[in-house]
């Protein structure tokens, strides 16, 4: 990647992408008051990329208004999944745009008041005749003032109006969860508006964002892509030597790598702070390290200036084996897949070795340069989330909790023993406004332990959760180390005379202590209590799910054409060493 | 240098640089469209390191004009 990724080297690839058979699969819309060419192929290619398979629809020219106020218009026809809204300040401020003080205080507080419900309007119109997720690009606000330096001073003024039309959309889409903003001044200042406003291409072809810059805006659209298809990733591992410091600590030792007070060294604590904060929102640090334990273990814990302490990593691997084979360790560990894995080393041979035998991993490619380190985590855009849940903050004393309970199980010897010992709760809830969004999320993220690996987005779970005819629950799961949250989730669908699960999850580091029993247990007492004699449910083996593959069987379900199939008069083996509460 | 032109050309319209010569234009290359004209033009100017006027960019309408507009810009193609 790099210098050849202009516009150009987008429109032609575009045109190169077969088919393609992708797992993750997406549908976007882009509406734009302005000219987007090049916007559609752009996104493709990067969807392609990041193997999406990706179908995408542009409204015509300056058509968004038609196409959102019909129903029957070719854009409803599409089906987006996603629609990105992007209108331009001047086409939303019109003559306004050059003369705002041309309005009296009271008139441009009404016309403020005006371009905030048409905006809305045409959000909210979209949500309730589509499926899809909005994301509506926030107006730039402007540069310059006829007001010159007398600007800061106006009551109303022009920065002001745009300053107050986004505020007051956020507000107006706050409790919509389908409806993100794109932050377009973020935009604005990361590359500036010189760079990225082009009077001759404005004037030629009405482009509002510069042909040079088109795909550094898809990045920011690509931000969504990434988190509406869950391809986020969970993990950061890190190697120890200049990486998280200056330095070799086997050779230059405690008092001599690099951290803290130089400029090297500043760029590591930088580096170190930047991590500690996604560290903190949810994402797992972990170490991959040839080193001597001992040595690298005590500039861990002891170094005056290290920002990461031993206990922000939920997985440490300082020893002499090799890269791939930590990892794979991590991996397993932490029971997170290998593509939810982010690999920073700066040894190249290492990077890629790595590269070469873990496809699935992203590994960074470092520069020679520490000082590039920060901006290189800032901008790498795999951590998106469309909607941060207590789950994902949580996540982090999760997996330090995980860790007791491995060295409870190791000290109690006997598994059953220790399952008892465990107390696990469950809880067992609807579908409602405070787990949807999770629910979704778990679909979208869950793997290994999934039966049929349907992915669902958060409307699509509030849809199903309205309909009578399905189940849609999740389950919280406690013990005594701690709360693991909603960690587990089933669809059921509810036919006349029998019952077919949808979908079947649990997230991957509750597996294996009886749990998934025990919510198909639920699912089948309900069911007695309705009177339904037969439970359906398919496994869908993909090349992640082996750990499900036995679950129907082992039941006690049997085999019928492509189903596992239950009656509901046989006995259940309910796991006794769990509590169920149910939640109805 | 000419050669450079028509690579470039070649490479924004995704034809072959054996198709384009002095007299290629959009009555007779259907690649060359009214979006990547102005690729063309950012792409050129990027590369040689230029500004083309407004009404410039207004005059071309084969690929001889580029050559004249970048001969004006002291590029000799």
């Amino acid at each position: 990647m790099g210098k050849n990724e202009n516009l150009s080297y987008f429109l032609n690839e575009a045109k190169n992408i077969k088919t393609d058979n992708f797992e993750k699969k997406i549908r976007i819309a882009i509406l734009g008051s302005s000219t987007i060419n090049g916007y559609e192929e752009t996104i493709r290619v990067k969807c392609h990329q990041k193997k999406i398979a990706c179908r995408t629809y542009n409204s015509n020219y300056n058509q968004y208004n038609q196409e959102i106020l019909k129903k029957d218009s070719k854009f409803y026809e599409f089906k987006p999944d996603i629609t990105f809204l992007i209108l331009d300040v001047r086409h939303v401020l019109g003559e306004i745009f050059f003369t705002p003080y041309s309005l009296s205080e009271l008139e441009k507080k009404e016309f403020v008041k005006n371009k905030v419900r048409e905006i809305t309007n045409l959000i909210k119109t979209i949500i309730n005749h589509s499926k899809s997720h909005v994301i509506f690009s926030d107006l730039q606000i402007p540069t310059y003032s006829p007001y010159g330096i007398n600007e800061q001073k106006q009551e109303f003024g022009l920065k002001q109006i745009v300053k107050n039309i986004n505020e007051k959309i956020k507000l107006e889409i706050k409790n919509e969860d389908l409806v993100s903003i794109l932050d377009f001044n973020e935009f604005i200042q990361k590359y500036g508006e010189e760079n990225i406003f082009n009077y001759k291409q404005y004037f030629s072809g009405d482009m509002k964002i510069s042909i040079e810059f088109i795909p550094k805006f898809i990045d920011e659209l690509m931000k969504f892509v990434n988190a509406i298809t869950g391809s986020t990733k969970k993990c950061i591992v890190l190697d120890l030597d200049n990486t998280l410091w200056g330095g070799v600590i086997g050779e230059d030792g405690f008092d001599k790598i690099k951290l803290g007070d130089d400029p090297i060294g500043r760029s590591f604590v930088e580096f170190q702070k930047r991590l500690l904060a996604l560290n903190q929102r949810g994402i797992i640090l972990a170490i991959n390290s040839k080193n001597n334990f001992d040595d690298a273990i005590k500039v861990i814990n002891e170094h005056p200036n290290m920002i990461l302490r031993r206990e922000n990593f939920s997985s440490i691997k300082i020893n002499w084996n090799d890269k791939v084979s930590n990892l794979r360790e991590i991996s397993k560990e932490l029971n997170i897949g290998i593509d939810s894995l982010v690999f920073f080393d700066d040894d190249q041979i290492n990077r890629e070795f790595v590269k070469n035998q873990l496809s699935d991993i992203l590994v960074v490619d470092l520069p020679t340069d520490s000082s590039i380190y920060p901006k290189i985590l800032t901008e790498l855009n795999v951590f998106e989330l469309i909607k941060i849940t207590d789950e994902d903050l949580k996540r982090r004393d999760m997996y330090s909790q995980q860790q007791e309970r491995n060295e409870f199980k190791n000290e109690v010897g006997d598994f059953n023993e220790f399952l008892k010992k465990m107390d696990i709760e469950i809880k067992i809830k609807k579908a409602d406004n405070f787990s949807i969004s999770r629910i979704s999320q778990l679909t979208l993220k869950t793997n290994q332990f999934n039966l049929t690996t349907k992915r669902y987005k958060e409307n699509e779970i509030e849809l199903f959760s309205k309909d009578e005819n399905k189940i849609v629950e999740c389950a919280e799961v406690k013990d005594k180390f701690g709360d693991n949250g909603i960690t587990g989730a089933y669809i059921v669908e509810k036919k006349e005379n029998e019952w077919i699960i949808d979908t079947f999850l649990l997230s991957c580091r509750i597996i294996g202590r009886g749990i998934e029993d025990s919510m198909l247990s639920e699912i089948i007492e309900k069911a007695r209590k309705q009177n339904v004699k037969i439970i359906k449910g398919k496994f869908i083996p993909t090349q992640k799910n082996k750990p499900a593959k036995n679950f129907y069987e082992n039941f006690g379900f049997s085999l019928e054409e492509d189903f596992w199939v239950f009656n509901t008069d046989n006995t259940i083996n309910k796991p006794e060493h769990i509590k169920v509460i149910k939640n109805e | 240098m000419n050669e450079k032109l028509y690579q470039i050309i070649s490479k924004v319209f995704n034809v072959e640089s054996s198709k384009i010569n002095d007299e290629t234009s959009p009555e007779n290359l259907e690649e060359w469209d009214s979006f990547n004209f102005y690729v063309l033009l950012d792409e050129l100017e990027n590369e040689f390191n230029i500004k083309f006027d407004l009404d410039e960019t207004l005059e071309i309408k084969k690929v001889e004009d580029f050559k004249e507009i970048l001969k004006k810009h002291g590029i000799d193609v």
